[in-house]
């Protein structure tokens, strides 16, 4: 009983620590335009629209903050291994982890935007000065809070993974949490505020985004300001909720069956959401008006 | 990404650049063996150069593969990469001092499997999709047996696998006819090394996002050959010092720092020279100025 009063307490930390983390990693992200939103922001100096939005084009958010968070548990691993304290090696391992992302976020602006020189994109120098700081710090939360999970997850839960491997699956989950929940915010709503709400983005309007702020020139800041409102919370529920279900249903249930009351708790929980789904889709339709047909055409 | 896809034509041609990188590759791994001749560790740095070159070779390869309009398959390139490779580095360990050239051979052939499934099967239809597979999972096997190699000291398998050992004590007197006597076993702990610890998970990943980045980063009309190289050393060395940092649990402090140095110095001139390159490429280097207009409809 003792144990599973520890495993509920550890489930709901774990929960509170990946609901920070995904919050951090979708404000990072959409601060450097990663993931779906970089298409446009590529696209937009072809398209003859100069702007000023910093394009951190680091493959998509899943495979990066795998890397990422990978780095934060190899290296905390490497130093408990060498018997650091914990916390402190959790702390290394994030500060090396941020350091490597940093410096892929400067090549990929800088690579994006020189090659662009036949569009007459200039390398704006000032966004790599003031933001790279800024998505550093938002991945040092990301990668520390998911770090701390996938510790908990080893130390206190005995999950048999290597920390390092921990690392790497709860990364990839974090980016594909934050890229799948956060990034709508951004790259259908916030770079597209010119264009009739609700309307998508219609073929002519592709690379028109938004470069002028309420104030002067829109900076990839005023996207933070935006997506830490809206899509941020939404990653952090997404990738808190994955985390606390996930490790609640295998405290509650690995006991029965043989380990087979887990697997079942799952697919209950598959099943539960996917109702819950389908009921809002529906709901959704019925409110904000039903899809109109797309007009059949040749192309 | 929508980006048109025009790689630039290369100045150095890609069979040269495969040469070197194999050569390179091939040869860095095995100036690790001079840890075993030796009895000391300092030369595990060579494994991480191995590796450098392995990864320089292999984004001009992503380059080419690439520019047959996968825009979105760049990151995915990475991934196959390693994918086939991890499979061809963990067999080719096992034949020790040959192991190097069994990963080399096991991985093309893997990948030429690879490839001709993803060509002829799935019908993607890309002329150079057999070779570059193959090139690609050689890379990426290279790639992991050099900073493996780097990370332990060696690139045999029982050192990829074993941490460390235990001794397990047993009374085995009644076996012994009613004397005193003990079994000291040496039992190997997994959980500390290299793949049993996961560390590899970090080398897979470290290097799958080095070898997709360069060509990723700087794809678009005015790519060069010299800067998008210049990314992928860059990147490479970067990749270096994270395997230096984890390398200090496996070969010791000296060992260690002279890697992390070694790594840090190389990789410090290659990144602030793929920034001049990028000064060089751009249209222009501007410091807080404003948007400059040049005719979008708005």
């Amino acid at each position: 009983m003792e144990e599973i009063v520890l495993g509920i307490g550890i489930t709901a930390l774990a929960g509170a620590l990946a609901t920070v983390a995904g919050a951090a990693e979708d404000t990072e992200s959409d601060i450097g335009s990663q993931g779906d939103p970089n298409s446009q922001v590529q696209l937009a100096p072809q398209m003859g629209y100069i702007h000023r939005i910093f394009n951190k084009a680091v493959s998509g958010e899943p495979p990066a903050y795998g890397l990422w968070c990978a780095i934060g548990a190899g290296v905390a691993w490497a130093f408990l291994q060498l018997n650091y304290n914990p916390a402190l090696a959790i702390i290394l391992g994030s500060i090396v982890a941020v350091f490597i992302q940093g410096i892929y976020c400067t090549s990929g602006y800088l690579g994006r935007t020189a090659s662009l020189a036949k569009f007459k994109q200039p390398v704006y120098i000032d966004i790599l000065k003031s933001l790279t700081s800024v998505t550093m710090a938002h991945a040092f939360v990301a990668i520390f809070c998911t770090t701390a999970v996938c510790y908990l997850m080893s130390a206190a839960l005995h999950h048999p993974f290597a920390l390092p491997l921990l690392g790497l699956i709860w990364g990839i989950a974090l980016g594909a949490a934050g890229s799948a929940s956060g990034n709508p915010f951004y790259g259908k709503e916030r770079q597209y505020q010119n264009q009739k709400f609700g309307a998508g983005v219609p073929i002519s309007a592709s690379g028109n985004i938004v470069r002028y702020a309420e104030a002067g020139q829109r900076s990839s800041l005023d996207n933070g300001w935006f997506t830490t409102k809206f899509a941020g919370p939404a990653s952090g529920i997404c990738f808190g909720l994955i985390v606390f279900l996930e490790l609640w249903r295998t405290v509650l249930f690995e006991e029965s069956l043989a380990g087979w009351g887990a697997v079942i708790a799952g697919i209950v929980l598959i099943l539960i959401f996917t109702f819950i789904d389908r009921w809002i889709e529906v709901w959704g339709r019925k409110t904000y008006g039903p899809y109109t047909e797309p007009e059949e055409s040749s192309s | 990404m929508t980006a048109k896809m025009e790689a630039s034509e290369g100045k150095m041609p890609h069979n040269k650049l495969m040469t070197y990188g194999l050569v390179i590759a091939v040869v860095g791994t095995y100036l690790t063996y001079l840890n075993v001749l030796t009895g000391v560790a300092v030369f595990s740095f060579f494994g991480g150069i191995a590796a450098v070159a392995a990864l320089w070779w292999g984004s001009d390869t992503i380059k080419h593969l690439c520019s047959y309009g996968l825009g979105t398959g760049v990151p995915s390139a990475g991934m196959i990469a390693f994918g086939s490779g991890a499979i061809a580095m963990i067999v080719g360990t096992k034949f020790g001092i040959a192991s190097p050239i069994v990963t080399v051979i096991l991985a093309a052939i893997l990948g030429a499997v690879i490839g001709y499934t993803a060509n002829n099967i799935i019908n993607m239809n890309i002329p150079v999709m057999i070779m570059s597979l193959m090139e690609l999972a050689v890379v990426g096997a290279m790639t992991m047996l050099g900073f493996a190699a780097m990370a332990t000291g060696s690139f045999e398998f029982n050192q990829l696998i074993i941490g460390s050992m235990s001794l397990s004590v047993e009374s085995a007197g009644v076996a012994a006819g009613g004397a005193q006597t003990f079994l000291v076993t040496a039992i190997p702990q997994y959980g500390n090394s290299l793949i049993g610890g996961a560390a590899l998970a970090v080398i897979f990943f470290l290097g799958a996002l080095a070898l997709q980045h360069p060509f990723n980063a700087c794809l678009g009309p005015n790519e060069s050959q010299d800067r998008t190289l210049m990314l992928a050393l860059s990147c490479g060395f970067l990749s270096m010092i994270v395997v230096a940092i984890i390398s200090f649990v496996f070969i010791g402090l000296l060992a260690g720092t002279i890697s992390l140095i070694i790594s840090l110095i190389a990789w410090f001139y290659c990144y602030k020279t793929y920034i001049d390159l990028s000064k060089r490429d751009a249209y222009a280097w501007l410091d807080s100025k404003p948007i400059i207009e040049v005719g979008g409809d708005q």
